[in-house]
């Protein structure tokens, strides 16, 4: 009787220390598990590459898709048969879990087919070095579209957007700036929205250049000097207007007449089309004295004449 | 017998029916719900918080969508108050910069373009309350929590009506919140005057003017560029306006066609006499330097001639 009492008690113990053990287990399993799944949602993955720009806009596709409807629904109805999930989703398509230094235009490829949609001729308004001045001057007056002022462009402009091979395949602390790589996002983006941009250009082109600034109005470099002019079609394409516009107040840099200017015309009369170059192309400027009314160069003739 | 009963009897309730299916397909007679509602607004707010105004800071853009709508759905569309709006004013409320604020009256277009989108002035639509419902349409049925994209019950048919409601709680809350110099541009060449009344500068913005936070309250009274000139400071509607102010107790100027304004009603019309820019006199114009192929051709011919013309007269 009394070895039967002490096998029952050792069998009990052996339960009991069992049944410890178990819970022990699993009561370190929950903590890991917890650690682990907070430990993801807050902070950055580790093997995230990191960059030089600013990351991912915050809620990006809140704000492409709300753009997107803006435009066609509100702006723009002739285009409401346009798919605002479908745009968004070959956007993200485009570079999301992609190493953001390789990104290829065939990534773009049927973003752009969905985004695109025709210019009327003799509208288009392209720029360079005058961002600020020419989509106010779109804004202020219907007649004219940039880039920006096109869904493609109105969509992502002031937005950035890079993946990462990592989880959650998209970067929102930092993304590759130009001189990192230049097959970027962004970079690669914007160069092909401009290069559709110049080839769905007709009739009468317009461009507005930057007569104060110290490196030249017109650059071989940028996006206008490498891109659009080259991909501007001599059948569709009749002329070229050039606003160059100087700032209010100077520095009166470069005009029509200038080196820079010259090189293009020359560019573009070579492929055949007519130039028409303005200095501080009058509609322009009034909207530069907007800002500076009381600058000698704003002085309205009702004014002075009442003086005389 | 039977089928001369019978036939005025269907005769009245196809007509019924016909009447009953009109009435049904639009119920008001203004513009539906903008289509799309949601995810505009929701992405308009995401859009400001993140690119327009980010120092407003976070805000939580679906908490405001659904205060937004039930503000106005499930509801009869002819009894949403301003109040309705009240959670939506305060997921959605941030500071106006003191002398940044812009009222205005008959000439939407030209004060989003003075203003800026925000960076010169802040007017109603460049608030994030303003902005989110700027340009759209909206309203709910009773006993169903849809939007109605059919059609939507305009001013006249009910003063309580969901845009009009909104935009009476926005006016009021813009107004309060304004500080420093307050602008005011008012158009000049209105048919029903400069400052309208009723409107909503008169009712909801002026009787919500802070005395104790304004300290000036700057007039601008800008005509048309091809007129007519019917309202100008100190006459008819503006001074009734001015009286008001002053009574008040506010500081009041008033300027008749402020120029930075005129400059931009010249866009439009750049040839126009009253936008002619005495730096574009002829002789300090540099002409368009046009070059087209035709060009070098007429050069040539130029030169012949006058190399004929030349040898012609040495004959002679």
């Amino acid at each position: 009787m009394p070895l039967q009492q002490g096998s029952a008690r050792a069998r009990q113990r052996t339960v009991l220390l069992v049944g410890i053990a178990v819970l022990l287990a699993a009561l370190v399993l929950a903590v890991v598990l917890a650690s682990l799944l907070t430990h993801g949602r807050h902070e950055v993955s580790p093997t995230m590459l990191k960059w030089m720009d600013r990351g991912t806009t915050k809620n990006l596709q809140e704000v492409i898709l709300g753009r997107c409807y803006n435009y066609i629904t509100a702006q723009h109805p002739e285009l409401g048969d346009k798919d605002c999930l479908k745009i968004w989703e070959s956007l993200k398509d485009a570079f999301i879990y992609k190493n953001p230094c390789n990104i290829t235009p065939e990534d773009y490829q049927p973003l752009m087919e969905l985004g695109s949609h025709p210019i009327p001729c003799n509208k288009s308004l392209f720029w360079s070095k005058t961002g600020d001045l020419v989509h106010r001057y779109t804004k202020s007056n219907q007649n004219f579209l940039t880039l920006e002022d096109t869904l493609l462009g109105y969509m992502a402009d002031r937005v950035s957007w890079c993946g990462d091979p990592s989880a959650p395949g998209i970067n929102y602390e930092s993304c590759p700036k130009r001189n990192e790589c230049e097959t970027n996002p962004g970079s690669v983006f914007w160069k092909m929205a401009s290069k559709m941009f110049a080839e769905a250009a007709c009739g009468v082109v317009q461009v507005m250049l930057n007569g104060s600034v110290e490196a030249g109005a017109f650059r071989s470099s940028s996006i206008f000097g490498s891109i659009e002019i080259f991909n501007l079609d001599p059948d569709k394409v009749t002329e070229v207007h050039i606003w160059l516009m100087q700032n209010i107040g100077g520095p009166q840099s470069e005009s029509c007449s200038g080196q820079s200017i010259q090189r293009l015309i020359h560019i573009l009369e070579e492929r055949n089309f007519k130039i028409i170059c303005e200095d501080n192309y009058r509609p322009v400027q009034l909207l530069q004295c907007v800002h500076s009314p009381d600058h000698a160069d704003c002085r309205l003739c009702t004014n002075s004449s009442a003086i005389l | 017998m039977m089928m001369s009963l019978f036939s005025p009897l269907l005769f009245v309730s196809v007509l019924c029916m016909n009447s009953f299916s009109g009435v049904q397909g639009r119920k008001w007679k203004g513009e539906g719900t903008t289509q799309n509602l949601e995810s505009i607004v929701i992405g308009r707010c995401h859009d400001y918080i993140r690119i327009v105004n980010p120092a407003v800071g976070e805000k939580n853009c679906s908490q405001i969508w659904e205060a937004f709508k039930n503000a106005f759905i499930n509801k009869d569309p002819c009894s949403i108050l301003p109040k309705d709006y009240e959670l939506f004013i305060n997921l959605t409320f941030h500071t106006i910069p003191p002398n940044k604020s812009l009222f205005w009256e008959n000439n939407q277009l030209l004060v989003n373009s003075f203003a800026d989108r925000g960076r010169r002035y802040m007017s109603i639509g460049d608030t994030l309350f303003g902005f989110i419902g700027d340009f759209l349409n909206w309203c709910g049925q009773a006993d169903s929590p849809g939007l109605d994209y059919e059609s939507c019950p305009t001013m006249t048919e009910c003063e309580n009506n969901a845009v009009d409601s909104f935009w009476r709680m926005a006016s009021t809350t813009y107004a309060k919140q304004s500080s420093g110099v307050i602008q005011v541009l008012l158009n000049g060449s209105a048919e029903g005057g400069a400052y309208p009344q009723p409107g909503f500068f008169a009712d909801y913005e002026v009787p919500n003017l802070q005395k104790d936070k304004i300290s000036q309250v700057v007039i601008w009274v800008v005509d048309d560029i091809e007129g007519p000139d019917r309202d100008s400071c100190g006459t008819n509607s503006v001074k009734t306006l001015e009286n008001r102010l002053k009574t008040l107790g506010f500081d009041v100027t008033c300027t008749d066609n402020y120029k930075s304004v005129m400059f931009l009603l010249c866009l439009d019309n750049p040839d126009h006499s009253k936008c002619a820019l005495a730096s574009s006199a002829p002789a300090a114009q540099r002409g368009p330097i046009s070059s087209d192929r035709g060009g070098s051709w007429n050069k040539l011919m130029f030169v012949s001639f006058a190399g004929f013309l030349f040898r012609f007269a040495l004959v002679y």
